[in-house]
């Protein structure tokens, strides 16, 4: 009953918010990228909500109170993610794009077949990212709220459609704000709650959970067991947060390279310290809750923050734990309908403004007509994934997750950063990049444990370790075989131009 | 012929602050990338050196995830100085040369 209350006072302020921020987008340029005029703190408190999935908010926390270092691996990567985003990638994205991946690679090469590659791309990553975030809704509003799943997963997909097909990128960009500062406010509550428990001595969760689960529990592997498994993970992460379209696009929000920058340092601070936490958290709660009693709530240890919160609250029954449950699940679903939202946005970008608009119409279509039709796609995929979510219940979609983020990082990331830095890359090279990285990545990914479990024929979870040098080589070699571009290469001096200081040469 | 040559010189801006670019962001990406990938390596083959313990029960691993932790914040906080300081100069004098070997065509 608190989960559903407060779950329905942040769903009235984004609804509120949805209302304000309709009024507010009529152009392209609102529909897609909020007009360009948020500041580097709404931005990166937002890239903060966007990036921060379920998988993080609720998933690091539970791989670290079930599997001790593991755990802590997959919250650091996602930190260590922005590193790469910030030096590389979110500066140059600012200055030569508009609002979507495609237009990066649209303006280098200028070839419509290199378009139609960026956006197949950008809706394979976003459906194969957004299919477990649909599952995952419908699992989890269930445990929390006793919803049935069917119910919980059109309730998620009808509440999406809503911010993005009416609000666009301002109501997505509040959602993500409501989110993140909602997540932060949890995350530092429960935090502060753990240390007391400690008396400010964090080294006694070590030794507490030392002493009750062995030395072995503090030791990597216990998670990822191939000894591969690990640094595949971790290149899978440190390259694929850059081709993770939603998260990217979050970079067109801003008026110009330096708020993009400023932007990434408030995200790398706010969520940098959440991640952190969550260690802290999973470890406090194996020590607290106990791995038994997480297990028994969600086997892949899922509820593990909601049920340290209740702990720490006072227990299960007590008003103190009733309350603090409910809030951190509450927190746990309005962190689905952020991610989400964001994922049809880009979707719906990629459809109207890179297929129809630019690879369809080539350009030739009015504004107004163009904002008509990325509001139409934002229902149709919305009603797509609710359909996809229904009919993934009870199929493993775990693999759908390694997909996306090995998929961004083979095809995605590597297409992205060639076009961006090497004068030579051509449409042949984007098609190379774009479908050797492709078609690896989901090969690799259909024979490995994930999908056929003890039968897997590739022994990696995590197929980026493979997956993105054949990526890069399909880049390469589809460059050299589709031959010199003189044209493209003498462009590429103005392009360089753009990426490097924003401004347009022609 | 006075556009050519400021085209010339905006072309010259460029190729200074992508020199510069490349100065300060090579060596910073290895960092990050040594550090942080090495620790994975290290936690898939070194098994008992990411096991030794430092503190009580906190072993090595642990004390390498924190130090990523604060290297990546500390990079970035570097980073944002030199953009400021070094990169950002750069910009605005190339993006200037340009507009105005645009104006003068």
């Amino acid at each position: 009953m608190i989960t559903i209350s407060i779950f329905l006072l942040i769903l009235l302020a984004t609804l509120v918010i949805t209302y304000w921020a309709a009024r507010r987008t009529s152009t392209t340029a609102d529909f897609y990228a909020a007009d360009s005029k948020l500041t580097a703190a709404q931005n990166g408190i937002a890239l903060a909500g966007d990036w921060c999935s379920a998988a993080a908010f609720l998933g690091f926390s539970g791989l670290t109170a079930l599997y001790g270092m593991d755990g802590a691996f997959y919250a650091l990567g996602a930190l260590v993610a922005f590193c790469t985003v910030l030096f590389l990638i979110a500066e140059p994205l600012r200055n030569s794009g508009r609002y979507t991946l495609g237009d990066v690679i649209r303006s280098r090469m200028q070839t419509r077949t290199s378009l139609l590659a960026a956006i197949i791309g950008t809706i394979v990553v976003n459906f194969a990212y957004l299919m477990p975030q649909m599952a995952g809704a419908g699992v989890l509003v269930r445990l929390l709220t006793g919803i049935p799943y069917n119910w919980a997963v059109a309730f998620v997909g009808a509440a999406m459609i809503v911010y993005v097909a009416f609000g666009g990128m301002l109501a997505t960009t509040w959602v993500q704000i409501i989110k993140a500062v909602l997540m932060l406010a949890a995350g530092a509550l429960i935090l502060v709650m753990v240390l007391a428990a400690v008396h400010f001595n964090p080294v006694t969760l070590f030794n507490d959970t030392e002493a009750k689960y062995g030395a072995k529990y503090l030791l990597p592997g216990n998670y990822l067991k191939h000894p591969l498994d690990q640094v595949s993970l971790g290149i899978g992460y440190v390259l694929g947060l850059a081709g993770l379209p939603h998260v990217m696009t979050r970079f067109y929000t801003v008026p110009d390279a330096k708020t993009a920058r400023r932007s990434v340092i408030w995200v790398m601070f706010l969520a940098g310290l959440f991640f952190a936490g969550t260690t802290i958290f999973g470890l406090a709660a194996a020590d607290f809750v106990g791995q038994d009693v997480i297990r028994a709530a969600d086997k892949g240890g899922n509820l593990t923050l909601p049920l340290l919160a209740q702990y720490l609250g006072g227990g299960k029954g007590t008003l103190g734990g009733d309350i603090m449950l409910g809030f951190v699940s509450a927190v746990a679903v309005a962190t689905i309908l952020a991610v989400v939202s964001a994922l049809t946005l880009s979707t719906s970008g990629a459809v109207a403004h890179d297929f129809y608009a630019n690879w369809l119409k080539q350009g030739k279509v009015e504004g107004r007509q163009e904002v008509w039709i990325a509001r139409i796609s934002a229902v149709v995929i919305g009603v797509l994934a609710v359909v996809l979510g229904i009919l993934a219940q009870g199929v493993n979609v775990a693999v759908l997750v390694i997909l996306a983020i090995c998929i961004a990082a083979s095809a995605n990331f590597p297409v992205l950063i060639l076009s961006l830095f090497w004068r030579r890359f051509n449409t042949g090279g984007v098609i190379g990049g774009m479908g050797a990285g492709l078609i690896a990545a989901v090969v690799l990914a259909m024979l490995g444990p994930a999908m056929r479990g003890a039968d897997a024929i590739w022994p990696l979870v995590n197929p980026t370790v493979a997956s993105l040098p054949i990526g890069f080589l399909g880049a390469i070699l589809g460059t050299l075989i589709a031959g010199r571009d003189k044209a493209n290469e003498e462009r590429f001096d103005d392009f360089s131009i753009r990426v490097h200081t924003g401004v347009n040469p022609n | 012929m006075r556009d050519i040559a400021m085209t010339e010189a905006a072309h010259a801006s460029i190729k200074a602050l992508i020199r510069e670019k490349i100065k300060y962001l090579i060596p910073m990406t290895a960092i990050y990338m040594v550090s942080f990938i090495g620790l994975t390596l290290l936690a898939d083959f070194a098994k008992d050196i990411v096991g030794l313990r430092v503190i009580e029960a906190v072993n090595l691993g642990f004390i390498l995830i924190a130090f990523n932790y604060l290297l990546s914040w500390v990079l970035a906080l570097v980073y944002v100085r030199v953009a400021n300081n070094r990169l950002d100069p750069l910009a605005a004098k190339a993006a200037s040369q340009v507009m105005a070997a645009r104006a003068a065509r």
